[in-house]
């Protein structure tokens, strides 16, 4: 025992020793006015944009950042209660900007947009920080988008397809599977060498819990981090969260791997801006919004990029969510992002209600990168899978009115309705590559024509398990990730074997 | 437009600069009654820092405040105005003393939105920061 306690003694003597008294000159201000998290603090001369600012208040201190500089004045955004915050406190600037933890420690964890843990599982122990908001990489440091990213959702691969280091929009009404769409991508990335980042911007937080035990539970939180800005907590910290996530991820990127990230959703970040502004009394534009809320996303968003091998080949996957009013496409904030991003996945009511989920409208969703960011194998069976799918909207739209159609409008008919009976997906249930081409290839090759269409799901199914129980095939496509004619003619006897086994089919 | 407090101070300080001591109370008089005339009167505070600071500006003076749990020795007090001349260039220092016994120890210095935090209740602090972390 006696050891021990000689031991801390001469560490404390020696921590004692050790510190140096010193007195350094500080900039400091003081609080002029102080409303609704803002502090308006004259001094502070010396202050930079985004500095860390420190409150000195009678319960302790409370951060800040500076937004903005004027000539008497700065204008702070305030982190946590600023209720302490009394006119003529003492403000001290720090010499720091703000930035956030970031590292390995911070994966499976759920954490505020400081990087605090909002998990209860400790303390996060790293030594890295990075700052918040950075300057996007240039042109000479990026490669064109190539790898896919496999979101597991048949639709979306097929039709719009993302690439890693692409920036695609999910938009759509409220309750309409956006999120469901995000969700399913990250648990897909497992085994994908793929490190995802959740940003939740004024969520509520019983969803944000609920989307937690769903990554738990189908082991998605080895790979990911949460940043949470709930519901409840004050804009200025909404307003910084998407950032600090993109600087979560920006770790993982400088050491060459890929990142997914999920910001969710941006149209609360607007909004949340927009109050800071107002308050800030910045001039309102459109819906009140202030004039820089496009820089505020296209910042953010440029972020994201697939660097060349010489920096490292890493890269920052965006799936940035908008929720529309009604499917006003035409609002400011769905304008702005729709032009900043590469493509996106519109949601739309009517399918929703009509029981095609994930809602993915055909037409109106697009992806600017396209095939590049394809296999090869899915390339040759999704080829024009967009085109038909929204052909046959169109048609059977038009065809309500008149029964005589011709032969090839009704096969036209035929396929597209079991087209979308395949684009069906539940929640929580991606599905791999290889069965998405085999899937594809049944329908283009007409090897379902003969499946009632109400039978197309149970068919479906069955088709995977017969599938994994020959697992050759799937392990084939994966390998050579393309249709060369050996795999073809697998996958032709594996269906008609398949097909014996069934009962339904029409004659 | 709204006057600033900035723009108010110089312009009293132009009018009375070079004048006589009853020259400057009417200017004085007339600038009260600007003031009320543009109902700025619950300004006045702000306008009168900012005329000290202009003040302390144009004739090269500095107003430092310097707290202190003792008594400073006049040859501690002698460093501490070389130190503000060498920082500030001022050709003369208005230091307003203050005895404060929660400081412990040392001082603080408090000069143009710049503080020099030499108290030992600043040291005992930091020590308990470092230790603590």
């Amino acid at each position: 025992m006696s050891t021990t306690k000689d031991f801390i003694v001469e560490q404390l003597k020696e921590e004692i020793s050790g510190f140096k008294v010193k007195a350094t000159e500080q900039s400091v201000g003081k609080v002029l006015k102080i409303f609704d998290g803002i502090a308006l603090v004259s001094g502070l001369s010396e202050a930079m944009m985004s500095e860390i600012l420190v409150f000195k208040t009678s319960q302790g201190e409370v951060t800040g950042v500076a937004l903005n500089l004027e000539e008497n004045q700065v204008g702070v955004i305030v982190f946590g209660d600023y209720t302490a915050i009394k006119e003529g406190d003492e403000v001290i600037a720090t010499k720091r900007i703000l930035e956030v933890p970031v590292g390995e420690a911070l994966i499976g964890r759920v954490v505020d947009p400081l990087g605090d843990p909002l998990d209860g599982k400790g303390k996060i122990n790293t030594t890295k920080f990075y700052p918040i908001e950075k300057i996007a990489p240039g042109v000479i440091t990026r490669d064109p988008v190539k790898q896919p990213v496999q979101t597991g959702i048949k639709a979306i691969d097929a039709m719009i397809p993302i690439g890693r280091g692409q920036r695609e929009l999910i938009i759509g009404d409220r309750q309409i599977g956006k999120t469901a769409i995000a969700i399913d991508t990250i648990i897909n990335q497992k085994g994908q060498n793929m490190k995802c980042v959740y940003v939740a911007i004024g969520q509520k937080e019983s969803k944000v819990a609920n989307i937690v035990t769903k990554l738990e539970e189908a082991g998605a939180m080895e790979y990911t981090t949460v940043v949470l800005a709930g519901a409840s907590t004050s804009a200025s910290l909404l307003y910084i969260s998407p950032y600090s996530g993109c600087a979560m991820a920006e770790y993982f990127l400088d050491k060459g791997e890929d990142v997914l990230v999920v910001y969710d959703d941006l149209s609360k970040h607007a909004v949340s801006y927009r109050e800071i502004s107002l308050l800030l009394r910045r001039p309102p534009g459109r819906e009140a919004y202030p004039g820089d809320v496009f820089y505020l996303h296209s910042r953010l968003l440029e972020r994201s990029c697939k660097l060349n091998k010489e920096y490292g080949g890493g890269s920052i996957t965006a799936l940035p969510i908008i929720e529309t009013q009604a499917g006003d496409l035409s609002a400011y904030i769905p304008t702005n992002v729709i032009s900043i991003t590469d493509g996106q996945i519109f949601l739309e009511p009517d399918l929703f209600y009509k029981g095609n989920r994930p809602a993915v409208n055909a037409g109106l969703s697009v992806s600017r990168v396209g095939s590049a960011a394809q296999i090869k194998a899915m390339k040759k069976v999704a080829g024009k899978m967009r085109l038909e799918a929204a052909q046959y909207r169109e048609l059977a739209a038009f065809a309500q009115f008149g029964s005589d159609l011709d032969v090839d409008t009704k096969n036209k008919l035929n396929r597209g309705e079991r087209l979308y009976e395949i684009f069906k997906q539940d929640q929580y249930q991606p599905l791999e590559v290889a069965k998405q081409v085999l899937i594809y290839y049944v329908l283009i090759n007409g090897f379902m024509d003969d499946v009632p269409v109400e039978k197309v799901r149970e068919f479906e199914a069955g088709l995977y398990k017969y599938a994994d129980l020959h697992d050759e095939l799937l392990k084939m496509i994966n390998d050579k990730k393309e249709l060369d004619e050996e795999i073809e003619k697998t996958m032709k006897t594996l269906i008609s074997d398949y097909k014996i086994t069934v009962d339904y089919l029409v004659k | 437009m709204k006057i600033s407090n900035k723009q108010y101070a110089e312009s009293l300080y132009e009018a009375i600069s070079g004048k006589s001591d009853q020259e400057i109370k009417k200017s004085i008089h007339n600038f009260g009654l600007i003031l009320m005339r543009q109902n700025d009167l619950n300004r006045g505070t702000e306008i009168i820092e900012s005329f000290q600071k202009l003040w302390d500006k144009e004739h090269g003076e500095l107003s430092a405040e310097l707290d202190s749990a003792r008594e400073l020795e006049p040859e501690a007090k002698k460093i501490i105005i070389e130190y503000l001349t060498k920082k500030t260039n001022a050709l003369k220092i208005n230091l307003q003393e203050k005895i404060n016994k929660k400081l412990l120890g040392g001082f603080i210095l408090r000069y143009n939105s710049r503080v020099l935090d030499g108290s030992l209740l600043n040291n005992l602090v930091n020590l308990k920061n470092k230790i603590s972390n």
